[in-house]
C-alpha cells in the first residue's frame, strides 16, 4: 500500500532545499532568481505593451496599467501627501507591483510542476533573502528621505520629544525592516506550506478555500508592505515633532 | 529556511534596477499621459464654461434686443393706428362738410327755383285772373 502511495506522489514538501548557483565564491538561490526574473519579465512586458502607443483615450493594456499606476499612486499619496508623493511613486509602486505579482504567481502558477535539479520553484517573496532585501531597501529609502530633507538634523528625531526614548527610537530602525521582511516572508511561506500540506492530504477541492484565502492574504501583504514603506518614508520626511 | 547568502544583495540590486527600468518605461510615460489628460480635461471644461457663459450672455443680449424691437414695433403700430384714426376722422369731417355744403347749395337752388316758380306762378295767376275777369265781364262790358 505504502509503495503505491509513494509511486504516485501528488505533492511533496521541500522546505530549506535550494537550487544553488555559484557565482565566483558566492552562493545564490537559483530558484528564487528564476521566478523573480519571470515576475520582472511580466512587469516589463506589461509596461512595454501599455506604453508602446500611449493615447489620450486609453485602451486595453494602457488602460489596465494606468489603473495599476493610479492605485500605487494613491498608496503613495495617502501616506506622503499631495505635495511629497511624486518622487516616491516609482519606489513604492515597484515594491507593491513586484511583491503583488510575486505573491500571486506563487499562488496561481503551478511552479512545482516544473522540475529543477534541487529544491522547487516558488514565489520569490517566500524566500527570506528577497524580503530582507526589500525591507533593507525600504530602510535605506527612508534614511535617504530623512537626510535629504533635513540633513544631519534628521538625528534630532532620536531625541525628540525626549531623550529618554532614545533606545526605543534606535530600536525602531531595527524593528521596522525586521517586521516588514518577516511579515511578508512568514505570510507567503506559511500560505505555501498550508496549501502544500492540504494538497498532500487531500489532493482535490479541499485546498481550494485555503488557496483563495492565500490569494487574498497575498494581495493584502503586498498592500501592507507598500503602505508601511510609504508611511516610514513620510515619517522620515516630516519628523516626529512637526 | 533562514540561510542568508549572496541572494540578498543581488536581489536588492535587481530590485533597484527594476525600479529604474520601470520608472523609464512605466511610471514616467503613463504619469505623463495621465497628467496631460487631466490638463486637457481641465482646459476643455474651462473652455466649455467660458463658451457657455458667452452663449448665455449673447442670449440675454438678444433677448433684450428682441424686447426692445418689440417695444419699438408696438410704438410704431400705435402711432400708425393713431395716424390712421386721425386721417379717418379728418376725411369724415371733410366729407360731412362737403355733404353739408352740397345740401345747403341744393337747398338754396331749391329755394331759388321755388321763388322763381312762385314768381312765374303769380304772373300766370295775374294773367289768368285778368283773362277770367275779361271773359266774365267782357261780354257785359262789351
Amino acid at each position: 500500500m505504502l509503495d503505491i502511495f509513494n509511486t504516485f506522489t501528488l505533492a511533496e514538501l521541500e522546505v530549506g532545499h535550494h537550487f544553488y548557483w555559484r557565482l565566483g565564491g558566492l552562493q545564490l538561490h537559483g530558484q528564487v532568481f528564476m521566478t523573480s526574473w519571470i515576475v520582472i519579465g511580466l512587469l516589463l512586458i506589461a509596461s512595454l505593451i501599455a506604453t508602446r502607443n500611449v493615447q489620450r483615450v486609453p485602451q486595453g493594456m494602457q488602460n489596465f496599467m494606468e489603473y495599476a499606476l493610479e492605485f500605487v499612486r494613491d498608496i503613495a499619496k495617502n501616506q506622503l501627501g499631495e505635495k511629497e508623493y511624486r518622487p516616491w511613486v516609482p519606489f513604492i509602486g515597484t515594491l507593491f507591483l513586484f511583491i503583488f505579482v510575486s505573491n500571486w504567481s506563487g499562488a496561481l502558477v503551478p511552479w512545482r510542476l516544473i522540475e529543477i535539479p534541487e529544491g522547487e520553484l516558488a514565489a520569490p517573496t517566500g524566500d527570506i533573502n528577497t524580503t530582507v532585501a526589500l525591507a533593507l531597501l525600504t530602510s535605506l529609502a527612508y534614511f535617504y528621505a530623512g537626510f535629504s530633507r533635513r540633513g544631519l538634523g534628521y538625528f534630532a528625531k532620536y531625541i525628540e520629544p525626549t531623550p529618554i526614548l532614545l533606545p526605543i527610537a534606535i530600536l525602531e530602525d531595527f524593528t521596522k525592516p525586521l517586521s516588514l521582511s518577516f511579515r511578508l516572508f512568514g505570510n507567503i511561506l506559511a500560505d505555501e506550506l498550508v496549501v502544500a500540506v492540504l494538497v498532500l492530504l487531500v489532493p482535490l477541492f479541499i485546498p481550494l478555500p485555503v488557496m483563495m484565502l492565500g490569494l487574498f492574504t497575498s494581495a493584502i501583504q503586498a498592500l501592507v508592505f507598500a503602505t508601511l514603506a510609504a508611511a516610514y518614508i513620510h515619517e522620515a520626511l516630516e519628523g516626529h515633532g512637526e | 529556511m533562514f540561510d542568508f547568502d549572496a541572494t540578498l544583495p543581488l536581489m536588492a540590486l535587481q530590485f533597484v534596477l527594476l525600479t529604474l527600468v520601470l520608472n523609464a518605461v512605466f511610471y514616467k510615460p503613463l504619469t505623463k499621459a495621465i497628467d496631460e489628460r487631466e490638463d486637457y480635461i481641465r482646459t476643455g471644461s474651462t473652455d466649455a464654461a467660458e463658451r457657455l457663459a458667452k452663449a448665455e450672455r449673447l442670449a440675454k443680449q438678444y433677448e433684450q434686443e428682441l424686447a426692445e424691437s418689440r417695444k419699438q414695433s408696438q410704438a410704431i403700430i400705435t402711432a400708425a393706428q393713431a395716424e390712421a384714426q386721425k386721417i379717418v376722422a379728418q376725411q369724415i369731417t371733410e366729407a360731412q362738410q362737403e355733404a353739408q355744403s352740397q345740401r345747403e347749395q341744393a337747398q338754396r337752388e331749391l329755394d331759388q327755383q321755388k321763388q322763381e316758380a312762385m314768381t312765374s306762378l303769380e304772373q300766370q295767376v295775374e294773367a289768368l285772373s285778368q283773362q277770367i275777369f275779361e271773359k266774365l265781364l267782357g261780354s257785359q262790358l262789351a
